[in-house]
């Protein structure tokens, strides 16, 4: 048999005849295997005079007859409510789906099908225009027209293996395996997409998540998003993914929730990180408090070099944060800071307290963040530490957060 | 610490739902409806008031609809349409739907050159200024700020009722129009009495209505109070319908003016009532008008490309979201190029638009009966019975109405 490639929208609600030339009824719906990247068709839904039934997709040999497709199933199976089944035109057509490789929500509005010695295959979906007019009826004569001014219409497809559909738990279908295509997306594209889609589709996929991803992913959201999210997550997986999050940006999205939310989730988080969410969330918001993040890296003066790597070696710190590093006395007043460089290149046993930078630039938390971005843009800091009244190192700010402040909130520094 | 809701957070909690209906409400008294009231106050009085009260069932019904759809599902309605009925009735939906709201938007820019004349200040500048006001707003802008933007627009409607009470109304004969309604059979009379009612309910607002509804992220818990908002919202709009009304009725219609254009009645006020009265009436004509010139073309641009997957959103660059970006500027510079051209047929473009808009209504309206009764869209929120009833009547009926009045405007 020659390989066929053919649209959906072409094959749907034709006729499927039997080997005596009678009529089981009109294709509804074609159904295929959801665990390979090359669904394959295995089932069927016709709409015959005695309602829809389920066939599985067997003894089918489609054939072109001028220029229609004619259905002929020799023998039909009836089945009911086979397992693991994607119906290509309730699940996927005209419906919202995921392309994997260009990182955005698309509309399908047909999907190519190839037809193979071996079965049927769903191998692509066109999101383009030529796919609508075509269910409209309108390519051909719009392409004999548009040929004669040496024009064609744009065709869009994306490859099945590029794409996620979107399918409601309630549909009972597939979950098993969610949406692991998605799990290759940057946090901050996955965002956009979830923003992009419906809220219910937005959470379904964001449920999905696992709690360390899914923190990545809420931190790269809108205020807004960020709000309905964790409004509709129930409270203790809304908790456990906030214990993922820096507190300083758990803090911020607090902010925007109301007040009896708030007690709810913060009570549910485990204390010490509740605790730390807390004292920021106490911080006035024009304070360099509000701002600060409380993971950083301090050391005690007395510790010597080696002792310092050794000790970070375990902390495994972020890259943002393991830059400087904090020298402080057995109370944790800030004395000095020495860069991952001077660790490097300093022998294994000189005291921290030799190496470090006494001419240290801080801010307290209590500061303006307005006097705080003069202080960072005119010493050129990527981080700065915080320390209150008594020198206590409380946290610091670092000059992505502070890039971030800004962008968000331009126009009122604009206007002080 | 207490867990129950005092009504404290109760208030806090409906304040911040507030918008999406009362927005659609003030939406709803546009320059055609305003035009629509004005003309109805100018010729039958105060005998057509009691219309206002079927409007205000109408509005709520179809309006609760939309609300609870979008709450439910958290799509819009152009997106139900597009993943239940096929590409194909989308297409001619959105077809219809873009070429009536171009007309609609033409309108809405007439109401602004309109009133604008009043003041003295030519529609050849007034309109384009008004149009990039508009553009930018909506392309500088996002919701938020929009939003507050429309809620202060909202406020300024109620200027009608200055402009009301100004005109020194008869209210014995407002109490009595309302109480004991008056009916005459006469195809003049009929019209505009399915004039006003219709003019409640345009296809375009059933997607704005709920795609407002969405963008607010309200969830189900907080449906009741987005009942209220709906219901306010359906209030704003009858109030300031009521007011207009009595405003012409008071001034005009006793003095035996005839009228035709909502900009006429603010004309006319002028001798009768005073020029506050009718400075302010210009006002709000004015207002109303660049309120849903805003939302008119983004509203349509959104719903057409979403429902077609192409890229959409204020928050996109041109280069992200082209066919939005062209759809939302070519609606306004059409729009705004029919009123510039000298000599424009506006009263045949505002019938089309009307007819357009009535042949889109029924479409829209049993679409979104089928969906909001399946089950598998909306679960457990489908309709009870008795809303399915009033539902479909009021659905029945206004397909009836709207039939009607088509029929009169080409007898």
């Amino acid at each position: 048999m020659p390989i066929l490639s053919l649209y959906l929208s072409r094959i749907l609600g034709n006729k499927i005849l039997l080997k005596n030339g009678e009529v089981l009824g009109k294709l509804k719906d074609i159904g295929v295997s959801t665990e390979l990247t090359h669904p394959i068709a295995i089932s069927m839904l016709v709409k015959t005079k005695s309602g829809v039934k389920e066939y599985k997709w067997e003894n089918i040999k489609i054939t072109k007859k001028f220029g229609q497709y004619e259905l002929m199933c020799t023998e039909p199976i009836e089945a009911n409510g086979i397992k693991d089944v994607l119906y290509l035109s309730k699940n996927v057509l005209d419906k919202q789906i995921i392309d994997v490789n260009g990182r955005k929500v698309v509309r399908v509005n047909d999907i190519r099908l190839a037809l193979l010695d071996k079965g049927l295959f769903a191998i692509a979906v066109d999101i383009g225009v030529e796919g609508i007019l075509r269910r409209l009826g309108l390519a051909k004569p719009l392409k004999r027209i548009l040929k004669r001014f040496g024009k064609t219409i744009s065709s869009k497809f994306i490859l099945w293996e590029d794409i996620e559909t979107i399918t409601r738990a309630r549909e009972n279908i597939m979950l098993s395996k969610t949406y692991h295509k998605l799990a290759t997306l940057h946090p901050s594209d996955l965002a956009d997409i979830i923003e992009d889609l419906d809220f219910k589709a937005g959470i379904d996929i964001f449920s999905s998540l696992e709690h360390g991803r899914a923190a990545d992913v809420l931190e790269e959201m809108e205020t807004d998003t960020q709000r309905s999210i964790l409004n509709e997550l129930p409270v203790s997986k809304a908790a456990d993914i906030l214990e993922e999050m820096p507190a300083d940006e758990v803090a911020d999205i607090l902010d925007d929730l109301n007040e009896e939310k708030v007690e709810e989730l913060l009570n549910e988080m485990e204390n010490n990180a509740s605790l730390e969410v807390r004292e920021l969330m106490e911080y006035p918001e024009y304070a360099v408090g509000s701002l600060m993040t409380t993971d950083f890296v301090a050391f005690e003066n007395t510790l010597s070099v080696e002792e310092a790597i050794k000790e970070l070696r375990l902390l495994k710190p972020d890259e943002d944060i393991i830059y400087y590093i904090y020298i402080v006395d057995e109370s944790n007043r800030l004395l000095g800071a020495v860069t991952l460089r001077d660790l490097v290149i300093s022998e294994p046993n000189t005291l921290l307290n030799e190496i470090m930078n006494k001419d240290i630039i801080y801010t307290r938390d209590m500061d303006s963040i307005k006097s705080l971005i003069k202080t960072v843009t005119k010493y050129n800091l990527v981080a700065i530490p915080v320390v209150d009244e008594d020198m206590k190192l409380l946290g610091t700010v670092l000059i992505n957060d502070i890039i971030y402040e800004l962008m968000r909130s331009g126009k009122t520094y604009a206007r002080r | 610490m207490t867990k129950r809701k005092t009504f404290l957070t109760n208030l806090l909690i409906f304040l911040s739902i507030l918008g999406p209906g009362i927005i659609t409400g003030s939406v709803d008294n546009d320059a055609g409806g305003i035009t629509t009231y004005s003309v109805a106050g100018a010729t039958y009085g105060y005998k057509l008031l009691w219309t206002l009260i079927p409007s205000f069932i109408v509005l709520i019904v179809i309006q609760e609809m939309n609300a609870r759809m979008g709450v439910v599902t958290g799509k819009g309605l152009a997106d139900l349409i597009r993943e239940n009925f096929g590409v194909r009735v989308t297409f001619f939906i959105f077809l219809g739907l873009l070429i009536a709201d171009i007309g609609n938007t033409a309108t809405e820019f007439a109401g602004v050159a309109g009133s604008m004349e009043i003041f003295g200040i030519s529609k050849y500048i007034m309109v384009p200024l008004a149009a990039l006001a508009v553009w930018f707003l909506i392309v500088k802008g996002n919701y938020t700020v929009a939003e507050k933007v429309f809620l202060i627009f909202s406020v300024f409607l109620l200027s009608y009722v200055i402009s009301a009470l100004l005109s020194h109304p008869d209210w014995k004969a407002v109490g009595q129009s309302i109480i004991k309604p008056t009916m005459s059979f006469n195809t003049d009379y009929l019209s505009m009495v399915i004039g006003i009612v219709g003019t409640t309910i345009a296809p375009w607002m059933q997607f704005y209505m709920q795609s407002s509804v969405i963008e607010k992220g309200i969830k189900i818990d907080d449906y009741k109070y987005t009942i209220w908002d709906v219901v306010i919202g359906c209030i704003a709009t009858v109030v300031v319908a009521f007011f207009i009304i009595v405003a012409c009725a008071s001034t005009l219609n006793v003095n035996g003016i005839k009228i035709n254009e909502a900009k006429d009645a603010a004309m006319a006020l002028k001798p009768l009532a005073g020029e506050l009265a009718s400075g302010v009436f210009a006002f709000g004509l004015f207002i109303a008008s660049i309120f849903s010139a805003a939302i008119l073309p983004v509203a349509t641009a959104f719903y057409i490309c979403e429902a077609f997957g192409f890229e959409a959103g204020i928050d996109k660059r041109l280069d992200e979201a082209p066919e939005f970006y062209t759809l939302f500027t070519a609606i306004i510079i059409i729009a705004v190029a029919i009123i510039l051209i000298p000599h424009a047929p506006l009263i045949t473009i505002t019938i089309w638009t009307q007819v357009l808009n009535g042949i889109l209504l029924p479409v829209v309206l049993i679409s979104m009966m089928l969906l909001v009764n399946n089950k598998e869209i909306m679960g457990k929120y489908v309709n009870n019975p008795l809303k399915n009833v009033i539902g479909w009547s009021t659905t029945i009926i206004l397909i009836g109405l709207t039939a009607v009045l088509m029929f009169f405007s080409f007898a």
